[in-house]
């Protein structure tokens, strides 16, 4: 009897997560064909989005030329770097860019037409914007790491640390987000948190020392999502590799936590709004 | 059967006071002084399925609280809380499936969107299947009119095309209560005159309990069967449509009634 309730429970618990899938691939179809409503603007979002990366890669070629490593990395270690960082950024603006504006949705009373709906709020709220231009920065990621990485032993990791990397930026910004059920005005060190984590993660880890490296690996988890990673594949490490996936798997904890605490104080608003 | 049951209900905001000018701002970063204010302050109430109630108040009255504490946008601070026996502190999600909301001054439509897509993407929310939606689409899109710009996108409809479009999208799941904050603010009489003979329909043939906030007294007199008021948080006024006329007021214009309650500072002191 029991393993015909336990079997009845998974198949619910499946439709259930199915149903939330399917909604949430709509959400992020639909958020793209809004986008491109207007193609010129469409395409060259993400052309100059890739550009705009490239003419910074411009300095590391020339400061590479005058030095054989920075920090202890060489050319190929920081593009790899920057491409994994472009990516994880990529990918969780085009997946989950309202999270990035959390403190504003907050503020002005805006998630009622998501708590109205049988669905879990969190991920209607966050698969309900992208930014075009993310796809620049995705693209550019994987162009990068195509062109000067492919020696890298473990590349092979790449795609599991990207998807540690997203998690982790929309981690972040979604416990920093939810901070703004407390305290109105967290939207401005909510967004100097997140401008510091993506500066930070451009630099090899080599020149920060002391407070600063330990700042950068778990109060800005830049280490997390981007640092170790590139040194695991360089040189894989079991116990790095534990350390980064069990510290996403407790910064999403915490953040959805904080979220949903948060949620019991959202007091909506009566401003006029509409869903663009 | 009663639809909704509300015991005591109650919600306070914290709001932040600040003396004028840049002096006031600044002595609110080291001094910041808070004042509670209560939006709703023990409100009771019952309604019983199928039926229409208006519930107005002046602007801060606490209907629009009220409203989004019975939908789970909003948690009570006290008092219970039961829309068709569920608890939507506890089984918002489980409600929903059963509710409709529209907010005639928030859009829920996304407005790239044309209203076809729009309606497919809220049957996905409520887990309907394609065939099954498409089928119930067609069957609204008819019984509302909307078939000469269910195709253009929503940005491009006039208010009054899409309010119907948010009533159909409140609809898309036969929900068994419908919430309307304020659905014909803004809109020309003969389409207001449309959307209240829609309500009526709605609530005569599928027994759609309807629980509608208004500023509009015709919206009031031409749909509902009983009242309540609020203001300052409290019900005034709870009474039919009916009792309310026979009560020597015969020939007062409801709206005249209604602005003696909201002025009245005693509990239904005009009566």
């Amino acid at each position: 009897m029991s393993t015909v309730v336990n079997r009845e429970n998974a198949v619910n618990i499946l439709t259930v997560f199915k149903n939330q899938l399917r909604v949430c691939l709509l959400s992020v179809k639909y958020n793209i064909m809004r986008e491109m409503v207007n193609k010129v603007t469409f395409v060259t979002n993400i052309l100059f989005m890739m550009l705009n990366n490239a003419t910074i890669l411009v300095q590391w070629v020339i400061l590479f030329h005058l030095r054989e490593e920075v920090g202890g990395y060489t050319m190929k270690e920081i593009m790899l770097l920057w491409g994994m960082t472009a990516a994880s950024y990529g990918l969780s603006h085009v997946l989950f860019a309202r999270v990035f504006s959390l403190p504003e949705l907050i503020i002005s009373g805006k998630l009622d037409a998501y708590l109205v709906q049988p669905k879990n709020v969190l991920l209607s709220v966050m698969t309900s914007a992208t930014n075009v231009s993310a796809i620049g920065d995705f693209l550019y990621g994987l162009v990068v790491i195509g062109i000067f990485c492919t020696g890298v032993s473990g590349l092979y990791l790449l795609p599991l640390f990207v998807l540690t990397g997203t998690a982790i930026f929309v981690a972040y910004a979604l416990l920093l987000g939810s901070l703004s059920f407390w305290f109105v005005r967290m939207d401005m060190l909510s967004g100097q948190m997140m401008m510091g984590m993506i500066s930070f993660a451009t630099y090899p880890d080599g020149i920060f020392k002391g407070v600063s490296r330990f700042l950068l690996y778990f109060i800005i988890p830049v280490g997390m999502a981007v640092y170790h990673p590139v040194h695991m594949m360089i040189s894989f490490d079991k116990r790095l590799l534990l350390t980064v996936l069990v510290y996403t798997f407790l910064l999403g904890t915490a953040a959805v936590t904080a979220f949903y605490r948060g949620l019991r104080r959202y007091s909506s608003s009566s401003l006029m709004e509409a869903r663009l | 059967m009663q639809a909704i049951r509300v015991e005591n209900l109650s919600k306070t905001f914290q709001v932040k006071r600040k003396e004028k000018g840049m002096k006031g701002s600044i002595q609110a970063i080291f001094h910041p002084q808070m004042e509670e204010v209560k939006a709703v302050d023990g409100v009771s109430f019952t309604v019983e399925e199928g039926e229409i109630l208006a519930f107005i108040g002046p602007n801060g009255a606490g209907k629009s609280t009220t409203i989004k504490m019975l939908t789970g946008i909003l948690y009570p601070d006290g008092g219970r809380v039961e829309v068709l026996g569920i608890d939507p502190t506890k089984k918002r999600k489980q409600l929903a499936y059963n509710i409709g909301t529209v907010f005639g001054q928030k859009e829920q439509l996304w407005t790239h969107l044309t209203p076809y897509d729009n309606f497919l993407f809220f049957s996905a929310i409520y887990d309907i299947p394609d065939k099954e939606a498409k089928e119930r689409i067609g069957e609204l899109a008819e019984r509302f009119e909307l078939g000469a710009f269910i195709n253009t996108p929503v940005r491009n409809l006039s208010l009054g095309q899409r309010i119907r479009c948010e009533i159909v999208a409140s609809l898309i799941h036969k929900p068994r209560v419908l919430f309307l904050d304020e659905p014909t603010i803004g809109l020309d009489p003969v389409v207001k005159e449309m959307i209240r003979s829609l309500i009526r329909q709605m609530n005569e043939e599928l027994h759609t309990t309807i629980f509608l906030t208004s500023h509009d007294v015709g919206d009031i007199e031409k749909l509902c069967r009983r009242i309540i008021i609020v203001n300052a948080g409290k019900i005034v006024l709870d009474d039919s449509m009916e009792h309310l006329r026979n009560k020597d007021l015969a020939d007062t214009p409801l709206e005249n009634i209604i602005m003696k309650i909201y002025k009245s500072e005693e509990r239904g002191a005009v009566l």
